[in-house]
This record gives structure tokens, sequence and C-alpha cells, in this order.
């Protein structure tokens, strides 16, 4: 194998994204990962790539590009991850004022949601509770099966001439005079002057070996998985609490849920969030809650069984911005991690970001709102 | 007060001997009797000793300080305080149980392999035959190929054969692999009556038996028997067909440890790389207060359940253990390590499969796509695979197909199975299924 012109250290949606990006802008890439093909969070994701659930400003920016560039990923990979614009419903229970203000203001910024009324909503969503009167409709909200997609996506990359390599824990990064220039690994040690940090949850620690710093945390995401059922739903389904939720940094459990129907007849309730380390225990209180939810939005679902629910670790910042960019103090370290709950949605569209920046040719969006730096200059 | 989850032999061995301390223990178990899915159908067919169960269902059902709650699925369980906390579905209806100390007895269940027509009518476990027999007085058939391998066989066969059908037994391994284990043989005389028990059955009853064979394809009313290596492999395919319209098929049996594993209690592999709990000498499992007895500490037979679940019963209430239950139990321990000498279970089963031979029979995911999964998307182990093809996501959740999946993903990938990746193979946060309503319903407060 020939040295490659970068190295992607994460298989998971956000590292295959890049190496694809990267790989149809010329450049030869080599992915690794410590496990195998999403083996850390895309494993445990449910696929949401939403506009929906984002406020104006350079988030959005961001997931309505990365939205169309998960269409035209599939166009290049080719039909293999389930992408459907299945359309997202978000309901208000009580009082629709802030759901209204927040779909107008998406609106101004180009995003199509559209308010309706209770016989439009219950036409969308028939089994929907009657006590719900108003809503909004996202029909840009689509859905992937991720880890057939990073799986995809990199089977792409190494017919292009990249490569891939499981199993390789990365032990070092190897940095001189603040230029990288490869990682040492426990399959051995490679040499790039490029490479791209998309470990997720684990960038802290990679930053740390590149003796730079990142401060990306877990969060626990719950996802319940019930048996096979009828459709009963036909969009992304959640309460106008859960966009509350995503901008909250309250570190106590708070629950939300959005409801789905699957291809295969399941169904899945995730979204709850909660800030805990790296425990995996379960909660029975959470999936509690999560049913409890879910039943509230969709009566119906009393009866269908629960078959097993699994949890995630979700990595993000302290704004809750995603970080995507050039290391603030390592040359030719780049950094896409910290997407939170939306790593699947952001994915391409920060692979084109950083596919951008490191060619320097001009993007789509002023990215700085998502640069590493950020966090150095509240430190000084 | 103690809990005790299971009323089989290793849990009513338990309550038994808890309560013999004057300790009140609270047995909950899933079916509406006690005894367990062992002595539930040795009973219903009179077997060798079928009567042993008898002193300890009186027990159950007499001892003031035995309580007894039947018809209860353990859904999940937390731990609360310095105890436990079991949470349980009974008719429908979600309650709680809390105690200091449980002793799980969960058992164990049939352990299938696939081939092609496995999935089709006509083909089921012998434990399924047995619970028709029992449960429904319903014989499974006119003609019953009985295969597999194992002495559960040889009950089953018999039963089936006494109730009026024609059977025959098809026995993966040679018997001269007892020779294998000489000093359990010794050491459990006992056993010795057993096998001439069966063994003046199976003549008088007219049973075929072979060895050194196995079904390897079933389709519309015909097995396929061909001659099997010991590693399951194929030394002569398709020697005969037999005219059957069942085929109960046994691989052994793989323990439950989802309960034990949602409590947090450290498991391992056992000779066969099947995941079972350490236990220490007194049956204590690593977590506080909880012990575990029978198939769910590896796969034994009734008479080391019984043994091992006096032990822990004793030892929950502080008591001291006599030598002679000790020994009893090195001996029967002894005798199950020759049993799975004796019927090993290997991956040369793999070899039966066509690629539309599938695999996970919930999800309907075939050989050929697990075998994609490693080769075209580079899944290197079960639980990629399982992402990529949905192969154990099903209603059984993979009791019924992840150890085969995992076997094929190792065959494919020519890597051996990983201990760690066999040990989050069998955990579940789920014990059983339960509806959304009723879970909803029981949040506190």
């Amino acid at each position: 194998m020939k040295s490659p012109d970068a190295i992607v250290i994460g298989a998971g949606i956000v590292g295959a994204s890049c190496a694809l990006s990267l790989t149809n802008a010329g450049l030869n890439v080599l992915v690794i990962d410590r496990g195998s093909v999403s083996s850390g969070t895309t494993g445990a994701g449910e696929g949401n790539i939403l506009v929906s659930d984002k406020d104006p400003g350079p988030e959005l920016t961001l997931a309505l590009r990365s939205r169309d560039l998960w269409f035209e990923m599939q166009e290049d990979v080719g039909d293999y991850f389930e992408l459907e614009a299945k359309g997202g419903v978000v309901v208000a229970r009580h009082d629709d004022s802030a759901l209204m203000k927040l779909a107008s203001d998406q609106r101004e910024h180009g995003v199509d949601a559209q308010v309706v009324g209770a016989s439009d909503l219950h036409n969308l969503e028939p089994y929907l509770h009657p006590e719900f009167h108003s809503g909004v409709f996202y029909p840009q909200d689509a859905q992937c099966q991720p880890m057939l997609a990073a799986a995809h996506v990199i089977r792409t990359v190494i017919s292009r001439g990249g490569n891939f390599i499981s199993q390789a824990k990365v032990t070092e990064v190897l940095v001189k005079d603040s230029q990288v220039y490869g990682v040492e690994t426990s399959k051995g040690k490679f040499l790039a002057p490029i490479v791209v940090n998309a470990t997720g949850t684990w960038a802290g620690e990679i930053a740390r070996m590149a003796g730079s710093d990142l401060p990306i945390a877990p969060r626990r995401g719950f996802i319940l998985v019930t048996e096979p059922a009828p459709q009963y739903i036909f969009h992304k389904v959640y309460d106008s609490d859960y966009v509350v939720n995503v901008a909250s940094s309250d570190a106590d459990l708070q629950t939300s849920t959005v409801v789905e129907g699957t291809r295969s007849g399941t169904i899945l309730i995730g979204a709850s969030r909660e800030r805990v380390g790296f425990d995996g225990s379960k909660n029975v209180e959470i999936l509690r809650k999560l049913a409890a939810q879910a039943t509230s939005l969709f009566p119906i679902l009393r009866d269908v069984q629960l078959l097993r629910a699994y949890h995630g670790f979700r990595p993000y910042a302290p704004d809750h911005l995603p970080v995507v960019g050039e290391d603030a103090q390592v040359k030719g370290l780049w950094h896409s991690a910290g997407h939170e709950g939306a790593g699947i949605g952001l994915a391409p569209g920060s692979a084109a970001l950083i596919t951008d920046e490191i060619l320097g040719r001009p993007s789509f969006m002023d990215a700085s709102a998502f640069s590493p730096a950020r966090f150095a200059m509240v430190k000084v | 007060m103690i809990i005790v989850v299971g009323a089989g032999p290793a849990g009513l061995a338990a309550a038994k001997s808890a309560a013999s301390k004057g300790c009140q223990v609270t047995v909950i178990d899933s079916q509406p009797r006690g005894g367990g899915q062992y002595w539930r159908h040795l009973t219903a067919v009179s077997g060798y000793k079928s009567n042993r169960s008898a002193a300890y269902l009186k027990e159950l059902q007499q001892n003031k300080l035995i309580t007894h709650i039947t018809g209860a699925q353990v859904w999940s369980a937390e731990k609360l305080g310095d105890g436990y906390q079991l949470n349980y579905l009974q008719a429908g209806v979600e309650k709680k149980i809390s105690a200091q100390k449980i002793i799980l007895t969960t058992g164990a269940y049939d352990r299938t392999l696939p081939f092609p027509g496995w999935t089709t009518s006509g083909v089921m476990t012998p434990g399924g035959a047995q619970s028709l027999l029992k449960g429904h007085g319903v014989v499974a058939g006119k003609a019953i190929v009985v295969s597999g391998t194992g002495p559960f066989l040889l009950p089953v066969a018999t039963a089936l054969a006494k109730s009026g059908a024609y059977v025959e037994i098809i026995e993966a391994q040679s018997p001269l692999r007892w020779a294998l284990s000489p000093l359990a043989l010794l050491l459990n005389p006992g056993k010795f009556p057993e096998l001439m028990h069966y063994a003046s059955a199976i003549v008088r009853l007219k049973i075929k038996v072979s060895f050194g064979s196995a079904v390897t394809e079933y389709h519309s009313g015909v097995a396929q028997v061909s001659k099997v290596r010991s590693d399951l492999s194929i030394r002569k395919k398709n020697i005969r067909n037999i005219s059957a319209d069942v085929v109960a098929t046994g691989w052994g049996f793989l323990p439950d440890v989802t309960l034990g594993g949602i409590l947090g209690c450290a498991q391992t592999l056992d000779r066969h790389e099947t995941v079972v709990f350490e236990v220490d000498k007194e049956q204590r499992a690593s977590a506080q207060n909880i012990w575990i007895a029978g198939e769910a500490t590896g796969i034994g037979g009734a008479d080391l359940a019984l043994a091992e679940g006096a032990i822990a019963g004793l030892s929950a209430t502080g008591s001291r253990i006599p030598a002679g239950l000790r020994w009893k139990r090195l001996t029967k321990r002894l005798f199950a390590k020759a049993l799975q000498r004796s019927y090993p279970v290997g991956g040369g089963w793999q070899e039966w499969l066509r690629d539309e031979t599938v695999i996970c029979r919930c999800e309907e995911v075939s050989y050929q796509e697990i075998i994609e999964s490693v080769q075209e998307l580079g899944a290197e182990d079960a639980r990629t695979s399982k992402l990529f093809t949905r192969a154990g996501m099903g209603l059984c959740q993979g009791r019924v197909c992840s150890r085969n999946v995992s076997d094929v993903v190792s065959g494919t990938t020519k890597c051996a199975v990983s201990r760690s990746e066999r040990l989050a193979a069998s955990n579940r946060p789920i014990a059983a299924p339960i509806s959304l309503g009723v879970l909803g319903d029981g949040i506190a407060g």
C-alpha cells in the first residue's frame, strides 16, 4: 500500500462521508477504525436526516445542504441504504405559539415548513391522538439506514483506490513542529500529511494524543424497538417539546419522543437525552417515559409489544454545535465530530466543508461557527 | 425474604433448602405449574425417575414459608438499594417484587441448527414435541425423526413412540465418545440404570437408532440423512431418505442468561463457547446478593441442577454447605463435562446449508445475506452483520439464531469469535416483550 494523502480515523458515517468526499476530490484516502464499520455511534443511530429540529443559524444551513448531499451521495454510491424523504410532522400538545414562531423563522431560511390544521394533521397521521389540533409538516426531513450507508460508502471509497483497515486502534497521533504526519496504531504506523478525526465521542481523546484539546462529551440516548406492526405511523412524528430539549444544556434527564415506522414494520421510539458518562447501564424509568410519551402521541401503540431497547452515546460540544475544521494548534489535523444526535444528517455536509477547506476552494457556507478554534479562544 | 426465579429442579431445590433454614422464599416462574421444562416433560411421559420431582413439588405447594408466583414473566430487573426489584407481567398486568437476595435459576432452551427446510412446517425442537404431548396431548406426527445430539433425544423419542408414532433416532455422535470420560462414568454409576431404562424402551418400542448421522435436509415429508463427522461436517451426503411428517431436531441446550445479564452478573464461556454465568463455590454470582444455579451456570442436567440449587439456597441463608452436597455437585459436574465431550456441536453444520437457507427465521435472513454482509460490506463480527442484515432482531431477539449467525460470520472471516463478542451477543436489556401501554403506565409516582 502506498502512503495515502489523508487518513480518516473512524468508520462511522461521519468518517465514511469524509473519506468519500476526499476521494472524489482526487485524494488517496486510508480509513482506519478501532472496530469495524459502523461499530460506534452510527451503529446505534436511528438514521435521522432532519431539518425540522434546527433553529435558524449555521447548523440549519449545514443541515439543509447536507440533506441534499445525502441524495447526491445516494446517486454516487447507489440505492443501498434505504434513503427516503419520508417527511417529519411536529405537533404541539398545548400551546403551539413556540412551534409556529420556529416554523416561520425556518421558512425564512429556506426550510419547507407547512403549517397544518387539525384535519390535515389527521390526514397525515390518522392514528395521532385527537387532542392534537395543529402541527407543522416538514417534507424535507429524511431517513436512512446509517449502518448500511457507512458500509456502502466505504466500499465505494475502496473501489476508487482507497483503503480501509479495521481493528486498528490509534495509540499515537504523530506530530512534528505542530504539523501532523501520521498515526501509530495497533496495526502499525501510517503516514499522511492530513489526518481527519471522525471518532465521535472519542474525538477528545484523539485530539489529546495530538497534544491538542477538544471538549467533546458523550450524551446517552435510548431507542425503543417494537415488534413489527401494521403501518400506524407515516412520518417522523414528534412533540414540539423535542426541539426545546435539543437545545437544552440541562444535565438532568429530559425526554421527548420521536416516533416513526420503518420498512420492516418495527416502530422506533427515540430521542431521550441524558448527560452521563460512558455508563452502559439500563434505566427502566427512561424506557417507561419514552413509552408513555409515544402512546400519548399514538394511543394505538398501547397494545404494541416492545421487543428491545438499545442506547448509544452521542458526542456533543458545550455549545451544541458540531466541530468541523482544522485543529487550532496542530496543522493537518482536521476534526469532524460533536454532531450530537444529528451526526447522520450532518455527515455529508461536514465532509464537504472539510474537503473544501483542505483544497482551499470556496464552500457553500462560512464554517467559522464550527471551528475547533472557538474553544481555544474561550479558554484564553 | 429470598426470591427464587424459576421453578425447575434448581429453583425448587434452592427454595426447599432455604426454607429448611426458616427463611421466607418466593418462587417466581413463567409456567402455571412448578417443575420447569425438564420435570414437566418427564412427568408427562413417565420417564426414568420422573417421580423424583414429587417431593419438591409437594414442598412448593405445602411449605408455609414458600410462596409460588405462577404465570409470571419477568421482563426487567433493577438494583434497588442493596437489593433488587424484579418487574414482571402476570396475565397482562405489570407487577413488581423486591428482595435483598435473589437466586436465579433461569434454565435453558433448545439449541437449533439450520438446514435446508428447517423452517417448514413439521420441523420442531424435541422440547416442542414434548410440550405438544404434555400440554395438549397431541402426538406431533405419525412418523417422527428425532435428530440431533445428546441424551435428551432419548426420553423424547421413547415418549413419542409410546404414544403410537413411528420413531427413528438420528444421533450425530458416536456412543464410543463416552470412552473419553471414564472417570465421570465411574463416579456416576447411577447413570447406568437410566441408560438401561432407555435402551430397553428403544428395543421394546422398535425404535431404529443411527449414530454418526444427521438430518441435513427436509422437504415435502422427506428427511434426507447424511453421514457426519464429529464436528458435524458431511462425511457422505444423503445416504438415505426417511418419510416423516415431523422432524424433531435438537442440538443440546443454550442457557438463558438474559436476566442475570441485566443484573450485571459476570458471564464466561464454557468449553463449547456457550455463554454461562461465573459463580463461586457457593453459587454466588459476581453481583452482590445474587446466586445462580442450574443450567444458567452451564448445561448439566437435573441432577447437577438439584445439587447447585440446594447449595445456593443454603448459602443465601448463610448456612453451612455439607461436604456431601459439595461432593455430589463435583461428581455431577464431571458428568456434565463428559456430556459436553460426548455430544459436541461443531461448526461443520454450515456445510449443510444452501445459499438461500434461512438462518434467522424471524427476519428471514439467508445464509447468503450473512456471507455478503461479511464479504461485501466488511462486517467482521456478528453484531455488525446483524446491523446490516437484521439477523437476530426479530421476535425471538436472537435466542434461536445469534449463536449460529456468529458461527457463520467467523466461518466466513476465518477468525475465531472473540470472547467479548460471544458475551456481548447474549445480553439483552429486555427479558420478555412488554406492551408499550403497560410499560408507560408503570411510571413511578
